[in-house]
């Protein structure tokens, strides 16, 4: 009886110990993708398992303890630089839990990839999660936004709209390159990577590329539907229809010197009249500053287009 | 020699038709354009000479070179069972492709005719390997070309996995692509297709003697091996060159001799040039379908999709109407001569033990340690533990049944298309929902497996359940549902590797519910099959001495296999296919003693468990932090094992 007692005693007591917490010591409340979240203090050990999430907390000038596939990572997204003190915990889709345990994150930082297990990282930390790529949203503003998200759920707010700003000048200051560049007035442009000689895949709208170009002042030279990833899949013949524009299309592409030499692609009106050029390697996929990579990548190619007219 | 006119006439019919989809020009400057050579700058006229015209001579090419080589091999093996992509050796150029990608991404744009040929001859080496030069006749090559299409694929599906972004240009090519950028490619490849006119000047003659069999065609002076090998090698060569240029178009190489032979080829000779004119047929109209659909949809549809949708019915059609009961063999014992001792069941048990041990003590923190799992290990452990042990159970006895009622040693259950049942609704309803393949309970994937089980039901009530169409029919199927899934692959977005994952059967998203499901529906279905023991004895045992000891064989047939195939859908649902162990695990066990079919299922239940969960437990070990998942390791393991066991047993005898 005593021990029910106590026990009883011990429930209430931890019940509103819990109450407590939550009312009174949460400090951060934030919106992920799945509704509000609260947290007493800002995390600081933090799990990346997304590549856009690891490139937002680094951006936000931290360095996160785990993230996914180091190496894949320098490899095609480089940019931001991984900081040493980073621990590769395995594959983006099935990131080694035990591991992951074994750094004791403060908060786990999840995509769309990682949903159906949140349950399990759930049991090493809160998990939050943000479903950066959907078809019926503007990916770009939700990339934003989850930026903005996570400096407040990390507590660099102000850091954060530094960021932006400062990307925000960027976009000014190329502006103003390709304004001098092309003084007859910008050229719409295209974005692609090459699946083979004959077939590519053409950015169009809610793809980060088109979002960077936009924020260029550039339309698009072909316009495409929205999709999840803003990429759609076309025929090289589909292509011929850029009459006026400037094609980009993304390193690497292992077949570039056979397709420049093919007389189906020399006849495209924009070879023709030398408006085309590769786009060093930059990723596609990423988050809210990636957008500047891609918008001072391609702004390095089109001015090579306005030199060489 | 009507029909073959007739034939002859229509081709240059249906490829003027296919010049005119998706073409500006009038059929007089088409004309023109052939005459004067002479272009000027409109990108129509040169779309027309450099990609539309190319792209028919490919066509052409390459059909005739699958329909010839099927002829070939056909009729070289006598089994109208057989094509190129059952030898194994498109898996092989796949694979060869993807290790390029990997491994030298900027070698690509030179060396990936090499790699593709090169891992075409490996997989075409291994499969003769496994099934003996001699045994070619029969189903069993049919069964080691899958095994080696299974082990491949698991290979290639983990490179991919591992190594994503290099892989995605590949897809298009594994979809089967037969768009042209210039002429290249057909200069490239014509002179191959040389040796082909050669075949057909030459082979008829011998070919013809070989009919009389071997012994008559050899006292004949026919050097029968000689032929063989030159012939074979010719043959590969070309479908080598072929697959390398235009991917995997499947189907014709099956189709096309049945049909000739059907529309009354009967002499060699005349079966090779009437096979080699339907494949260029078939893949000029598969190819013009491809077209019309790319400019009715947003789409890119490729052409190894359209002739899927042709192939498949026809072959399906064909199989009804050609093949007959014909494999009358009782189950082959053909294992060891040791006797089944209740020791050898108490080792095995304990081997698991220490398997399961093994998996749960190992620890790979800053070196390998060993200790007991903690609270953050233990909830992540056991799940996949549970459901290893049961999974490789389960696979190991649908094995043993299917193995035993299809009377032969090397049949799998996930031949039957079952697996790919379930990742066809998968992708199916995740593409309609707009879900992610992971958010799709387990339910749809078994009711993918269950629709693929009732279409074989139903196609099969026609031809009695005979065990040869049966087998055929389910590769067929599943042929169809790969070349879908390839389509959807093409789009290369980042959801697409979903599918891969799910492919490569991994315990790692296993929730513990499912884990636990998993067990009790392995256990219950396990307790079934021990019950109705004696059936799988008196139909191994071939069916009129099952009818004859008054089993209703019909009735007995459908529902062991409906056994066979739940087994083996649980496990699909669950963790993804799961390739091999239901083809080890049992071999495992008679090669042990294991003659009974009580003792076989109970024994290799053990071994499939132990397997699989070694399998999950080195997957997770070989490639720390990453891992492999335990339906990649148990095909390589298990592949490697398997082909070893054959060479000692054709060694040994």
């Amino acid at each position: 009886m005593i021990n029910l007692v106590s026990s009883w005693f011990k429930v209430s007591l931890s019940c509103l110990a819990l109450v407590f917490s939550v009312s009174v010591l949460a400090e951060v409340r934030i919106q992920d993708s799945q509704g509000e979240q609260a947290f007493s203090q800002s995390p600081v050990r933090i799990a990346a398992l997304s590549w856009e999430l690891v490139e937002d907390v680094i951006e936000l000038g931290l360095e996160p303890v785990a993230i996914p596939e180091r190496e894949a990572y320098q490899e095609w997204v480089a940019q931001p630089v991984l900081p040493a003190s980073s621990v590769d915990i395995g594959g983006r889709a099935e990131p080694n839990l035990e591991k992951l345990a074994q750094l004791k994150p403060d908060v786990i930082l999840i995509g769309a990839a990682l949903k159906d297990i949140q349950a399990k990282l759930e049991r090493i930390a809160p998990v939050v999660f943000f479903d950066t790529y959907q078809r019926d949203h503007n990916n770009q503003e939700k990339a934003d936004q989850v930026f903005l998200t996570l400096a407040k759920l990390l507590d660099k707010e102000v850091h954060a709209q530094a960021k932006l700003a400062a990307r925000q000048q960027v976009f000014e200051q190329l502006r103003g390159q390709l304004n001098a560049a092309f003084p007859a007035g910008l050229p719409k442009v295209t974005s692609l990577r090459f699946a083979s000689t004959t077939s590519a895949y053409v950015y169009g709208d809610n793809a980060m590329p088109q979002y960077a170009l936009e924020h260029l002042g550039l339309q698009a030279a072909m316009p495409l539907a929205s999709t999840q990833w803003g990429v759609t899949q076309k025929r090289l013949k589909s292509l011929r229809g850029i009459k006026e524009g400037v094609v980009l299309y993304f390193k690497p592409f292992h077949f570039e010197k056979k397709l420049a030499k093919s007389p189906l692609w020399r006849s495209m009106p924009f070879v023709k009249q030398g408006n085309v050029a590769s786009v060093a390697s930059t990723w596609t996929y990423g988050g809210a500053m990636s957008l500047q990579y891609l918008a001072q990548a391609m702004t390095d190619s089109l001015l090579e287009v306005a030199k060489q007219q | 020699m009507m029909r073959f006119l007739l034939l002859c006439v229509s081709l240059p019919f249906i490829c003027v038709l296919s010049l005119q989809i998706d073409s500006d020009l009038s059929l007089w400057q088409q004309w023109q354009i052939l005459l004067s050579q002479e272009l000027d700058q409109s990108y129509e006229q040169i779309d027309w000479a450099y990609s539309r015209l190319p792209r028919l001579v490919m066509a052409l090419l390459v059909g005739a070179c699958m329909g010839l080589i099927g002829s070939i091999i056909q009729q070289l093996t006598r089994n109208p069972l057989l094509s190129p992509a059952t030898l194994g050796s498109s898996s092989g150029a796949w694979l060869g492709l993807i290790i390029l990608a990997v491994v030298w991404p900027e070698g690509q744009s030179q060396y990936q005719v090499f790699a593709a040929m090169l891992g075409a001859c490996i997989a075409l080496a291994l499969v003769l390997m496994i099934c003996g030069v001699r045994n070619l006749t029969g189903l069993s090559v049919v069964l080691s070309g899958m095994a080696v299409n299974l082990l491949f694929g698991a290979i290639a599906i983990a490179l991919i996995l591992m190594n994503d972004q290099y892989a995605k240009n590949l897809f298009i090519w594994g979809a089967g692509d037969l768009s042209q950028n210039g002429w290249e490619k057909v200069y490239w490849l014509w002179p191959h297709c040389l040796l082909g006119l050669a075949i057909l000047g030459f082979a008829g003659k011998p070919l013809d003697l070989l009919k009389m069999g071997q012994s008559a065609a050899s006292g004949r002076g026919l050097n029968v091996a000689a032929l063989f090998l030159v012939l074979m090698l010719v043959g590969l060569w070309m479908l080598s060159a072929a697959i390398t240029m235009v991917g995997i178009v499947g189907f014709l190489g099956l189709v096309s001799p049945n049909l000739a032979r059907l529309i009354g080829a009967r002499a060699a000779g005349k079966e090779l040039y009437i096979s080699t004119l339907l494949g260029a047929i078939l893949l000029v109209v598969a190819d013009s379908l491809a077209l019309y659909l790319n400019t009715i949809t947003f789409e890119v549809v490729p052409t190894g999709l359209t002739t899927a949708f042709l192939g498949a019915p026809l072959l399906i059609w064909l199989i009804q109407k050609r093949l007959s009961q014909q494999d009358k063999i009782a189950y082959l014992t053909n294992y060891s001569k040791a006797s089944f001792t209740s020791t050898k069941l108490l080792v095995s048990g304990l081997a698991l033990l220490a398997i399961v041990l093994l998996a749960l003590l190992t620890h790979m923190d800053d070196g390998l340690n060993f200790r007991w799992p903690d609270e953050f290990a233990w909830p992540i452990r056991w799940p996949r533990i549970v459901a290893s042990l049961a999974a490789g159970a389960g696979m190991a006895v649908s094995g043993v049944i299917m193995q035993r009622l299809i009377h032969n040693p090397l049949a799998s259950p996930d031949l039957l298309g079952v697996s790919a049942g379930a990742v066809l609704a998968l992708v199916a309803t995740s593409g309609f929902l707009g879900w992610r393949i992971g958010e799709l309970g387990p339910l749809v994937a078994f009711s993918g497996s269950f629709l693929i089980l009732l279409i074989l039901l139903v196609l099969g009530s026609r031809f009695r359940f005979a065990p040869a169409p049966m087998i055929l029919t389910g590769v067929a199927l599943s042929a169809f549902i790969e070349t879908l899934v390839q389509g959807v692959l093409m789009k290369g977005t980042e959801e697409v590797y979903d599918i891969l994952r799910w492919l490569a059967g991994s315990t790692y998203r296993v929730k513990p519910d499912q884990a636990w499901v998993l067990m009790l529906g392995v256990s219950v279905l396990i307790l079934i099959s021990l019950s109705l023991h004696r059936w799988l004895t008196l139909m191994s045992m071939g069916r009129e001495v099952a009818a004859a000891r008054g089993v209703n064989v019909k009735r007995a047939f459908i529902l062991l296999l409906i056994l066979s195939v739940s087994l083996c859908s649980l496990v699909t649902s669950i963790l993804g296919p799961i390739a091999f162990v239901s083809i080890v695990a049992p071999h495992l066990a008679s090669l042990l003693g294991a003659r009974q079919v009580s003792t076989q299922i109970l024994l290799s239940a053990l071994l499939g468990a132990g397997f699989l969960q070694l399998a999950d437990w080195l997957g997770q070990m070989v490639i720390y932090p990453n891992q492999l998942a335990a339906g990649t390791m148990a095909a390589i393991i298990g592949g490697v094992f398997f082909m070893l066991l054959l060479l000692r047993n054709r060694s040994v005898s």
